[in-house]
């Protein structure tokens, strides 16, 4: 996280490229802080068990009936090759809509509705092949606070659509 | 933008369909009875309707032919022609005509311009040939008494300013005007224009001034600017025509009361006598007690409805009757009101109370069921519209076969989803041709037989248990059985020593290349058709049967599924996943003993099921999932059939069988691979449907993969 920080600091010249929002749905997982663009978050939901998916990575985590609509839960944290943990009260699904598919990610908890300005939003740092931070749009700052932004149409559709696809075949 | 539009298209083809269906019931009524004035007006209505559609969507070829049809449909409801089966042809045929330029129009593909080009001729022609109505007064064309009442109006319009924004286009209003009468002027004014700089290209900043002759009255004129009327500057000013106007016709013909006074037949004065004597439609009938003057009266208002472009919105994909969703409200009104009971015994509950609650619970139990079931009934569409084509089809077979053809309906009430009445339709076409050019004997010999002149057909649809029946009845001569036989024979369907029953040997006719027709007729007997028939019937989820008797008729009957959104399931459980398997797919289910099970080099299993070695598949090992059972000998085995080929599944337990609704995967996911759908099951989680087809294919690349 230190690093992380330290080193997003001394590249700060570019901005956020593809969010336009800049109101942000902010979520935990472990110690860190992610956001999502508001316009894309659906709603937020209690985590209840979901229907496993014959076949299919273990990142997606099932399926769920949402009001008899059937809709795919992905674990963020098997997602981003972090540690499973047991699930809390807390832990909830963040239904968002990508490219007119509904999803749910699973997260440890919600925390905030954030304000970030276009100028506090800067570039993703670049690690190399060890930690893959493709799916981040920017880091954002708040306050004392750094929120990783996902870019939920390459986290979502890169990786649960092709990913799953090149498996099967 | 763009796709609002196609979205608008789409309903004005979807709209344009129904316009067409009704035109030709009409039509077809209508040889039955001529002067039935609602029938013609329907039919008018409907053209019209097309007219005005598809010329606001740029259709101009759609809207040309239509405007044809039109004139001669306006003269038949004006009584200046009378119905002749020489018009009926030329209008259906004409109507044909339409369906494929509107197909055209859909697809983008070039229509047939001999053919409009020939029957816009024929249409033309036969316009004011047969003036019917007023014989005794030569002296009146219908031209003419059209003239009587003409106005000229003055037409000053400035449009709104989101003219554009509302996808209108103020041409579109001019040819309408034009439509109704002759534009004589049409001045713009750019008096409003902005400064180039100022211009938003999206707003309308134009006004015109036009002048129209027409024989319409006011309200048809104004009827044409009701869309925008509101935000619209808008005058009108009748201007009455100068009197020579009123004795020449739009084209430069001279009416005929003129040519007679130029001849020296009539003085002009004579002519004026004969003129005023002359009287509108409407009253000649009445006076002939034809028609009572409130029927008139209904009528001329109906003319007035029908020429004012349609304000109604356009068309969903399915209609519902409104009975339907009423009832449906009424049912929410009792969900909301359990809803609330409960709720407020929740507030205050006590375990005395538990008696209460457990029948609130059974309430809102049976409130839910009963509203699934309605707004599943909601896609259920009356069998009717599938029926709605048979009598224009019979009229032309009966034509072409020499045949006299008494059609009968019944049962069009009969309610089947959407979707299953789209595909039934060629099916029960066939069939119908099929009893027509078949079953149904030539007159003379109908008449040798001892039978009336007359065949009938009768199309019926009927509930029966869960599925649906329709059925395609006709006194002809039967099926021959030996006929049948020997062709089968012939073509090597059946050797000559098989013994078949009676339902075997009529199941031959369903083999593809199979027909007895002794020579081929432009109707049916090429021998394609019936296999169709069948294998479309089947691929619903139904069946065909046939019951015949020599010398009475044929029967044929076609049972098919509600609906295919709802199946019958098994469900079954591995581990903790539960999963449905089609019922319609199992065959069997076993428990197998020991011995019944055998490898092939070590790995591949079978089960030996009363003599036939099937594949066994473990599901869990296809989907990979943690099974509680491992030893097939005391798990289940379901002996699953697609397409032919067999397969034995093995599951920890059968749950049980219950209705399943399927549910997209492909929604908001994708196709998962041995999946056919989702659905929802009793605990509100949601379960697998499995497709027995995907699994074999996993079966074989899980092969494929270890070899």
């Amino acid at each position: 996280m230190a690093s992380q920080e330290s080193t997003s600091k001394e590249s700060n010249q570019q901005i956020g490229t593809t969010t336009d929002g800049s109101q942000f749905l902010t979520f935990q997982l472990g110690e860190e802080l992610y956001g999502v663009d508001i316009l894309r978050v659906q709603e937020i939901k209690g985590y209840t068990a979901v229907t496993r998916i014959p076949n299919t990575p273990s990142h997606i985590k099932g399926v769920l009936n949402l009001r008899g609509t059937i809709v795919p839960i992905v674990e963020l944290r098997t997602k981003f090759g972090m540690p499973t943990i047991e699930y809390t009260m807390f832990t909830v699904i963040v239904v968002v809509v990508v490219k007119e598919k509904i999803m749910g990610l699973v997260v440890d908890a919600v925390s905030d509705v954030l304000d970030i300005d276009k100028k506090d939003i800067q570039p993703a740092p670049q690690f190399g092949a060890q930690v893959d931070v493709s799916f981040l749009n920017g880091i954002g700052k708040a306050g004392d606070k750094l929120v990783a932004l996902l870019d939920m149409d390459r986290l979502l559709t890169d990786g649960d659509l092709q990913e799953t696809e090149k498996i099967a075949a | 933008m763009s796709t609002d539009l196609s979205h608008f298209k789409n309903a004005f083809f979807e709209e344009s369909q129904e316009h067409l269906t009704t035109i030709e019931e009409g039509l077809l009524q209508l040889e039955q009875r001529p002067g039935d004035i609602d029938l013609l007006n329907r039919i008018f209505r409907g053209a019209h309707s097309i007219k005005g559609n598809s010329g606001m969507f740029g259709f101009t070829a759609v809207s040309q032919f239509t405007h044809k049809m039109e004139s001669v449909l306006d003269q038949l409801r004006s009584s200046q022609m009378v119905v002749t089966v020489e018009i009926t042809d030329l209008l259906l045929q004409s109507l044909d005509c339409l369906k494929t330029l509107i197909d055209c129009a859909k697809t983008g593909e070039s229509p047939d311009e001999a053919q409009i080009a020939r029957l816009g001729a024929q249409l033309e022609a036969c316009q004011g040939g047969t003036p019917a109505a007023t014989p005794s007064t030569p002296a009146a064309t219908p031209r003419h008494a059209q003239l009587q009442g003409a106005h000229h109006f003055t037409i000053t319009w400035v449009p709104p300013r989101y003219l554009f924004q509302r996808g209108l286009d103020p041409v579109q209003f001019i040819k309408e005007l034009g439509d109704l009468g002759s534009v004589t002027s049409v001045i713009l004014d750019t008096s409003r224009l902005p400064a180039l700089t100022d211009l938003d290209p999206e707003q309308c900043y134009l006004g015109w001034t036009i002048e129209v002759d027409t024989v319409k009255d006011l309200k048809v004129i104004e009827a044409v600017f009701d869309f925008v009327r509101e935000d619209s500057t808008l005058t009108i000013v009748d201007t009455p025509p100068p009197v020579e106007e009123s004795h020449s016709t739009s084209d430069g013909t001279k009416p005929l009361g003129e040519i007679l006074v130029e001849t020296g037949v009539v003085s002009q004065s004579q002519l004026n006598q004969a003129l005023s004597q002359q009287k509108r439609v409407g009253e000649i009938l009445v006076e002939q007690k034809i028609a009572t003057p409130e029927q008139i009266s209904e009528a001329l208002k109906k003319q007035t409805e029908s020429s004012a472009p349609s304000k109604k919105a356009e068309t969903p994909s399915i209609r519902v009757d409104t009975v339907k969703i009423d009832r449906l409200i009424n049912l929410v009104g009792e969900l909301v009101i359990t809803q609330s009971m409960l709720s407020d015994l929740g507030s205050r509950f006590e375990m005395s109370q538990l008696p209460v609650l457990l029948e609130r619970v059974a309430q809102l139990e049976r409130n839910t069921r009963e509203i699934q079931e309605r707004v599943m009934g909601i896609r259920m569409v009356p069998i009717g519209n599938a029926f709605s084509r048979f009598p224009r089809l019979v009229r032309d077979l009966s034509g072409k076969a020499g045949k006299k053809i008494h059609l009968i309906l019944s049962g069009e009430e009969t309610e089947l989803d959407k979707t299953v009445i789209e595909s039934i339709g060629d099916p029960l076409t066939h069939l119908v041709r099929n009893s027509a050019d078949h079953g149904l004997e030539p007159p003379d010999e109908r008449v040798a037989a001892g039978k009336p002149e007359q065949g009938t057909i009768r199309l019926n649809a009927f509930h029966e248990g869960g599925n649906i029946c329709i059925t395609v009845e006709d006194d002809g001569r039967g099926l021959n059985r030996d006929k049948i036989l020997a062709k089968g024979i012939k073509q090597g369907l059946i050797a000559e020593t098989d013994k078949l029953s009676d339902e075997q040997i009529w199941m031959l006719i369903f083999k593809p290349g199979f027909s007895t027709a002794e020579k081929v007729t432009d109707v049916s007997g090429r021998g394609v058709g019936m296999d169709v028939v069948k294998r479309n019937i089947e691929g619903l989820g139904g069946t065909v049967s046939i019951k015949t008797s020599a010398g009475k008729g044929t029967t044929f009957t076609l049972k098919l599924p509600l609906t295919l959104a709802i199946i019958e399931g098994m469900t079954v459980r591995v581990g903790k996943d539960t999963y449905i398997v089609p019922l319609l797919s199992i065959l069997e289910s076993i428990q197998p003993r020991r011995e019944m099970i055998k490898t092939l080099v070590g790995k591949g299993e079978l089960v030996n099921v009363r003599g036939t070695y099937l594949p066994l598949m473990r599901l869990y090992d296809v989907f990979r999932l943690e099974p509680e059972l491992s030893d097939p000998t005391k798990a289940i085995l379901l002996i699953l059939e697609t397409e032919g080929e067999r397969v034995a599944v093995m599951v920890d337990e059968i749950l049980g069988q219950q209705q399943v609704v399927i549910k997209s995967m492909e929604q908001n996911f994708r196709k998962i691979e041995g999946v056919a759908g989702a659905t929802i099951l009793g605990d509100g989680t949601v379960g697998f449907i499995l497709d027995v087809r995907g699994l074999l294919t996993i079966a074989r690349q899980g092969k494929a993969k270890a070899a």
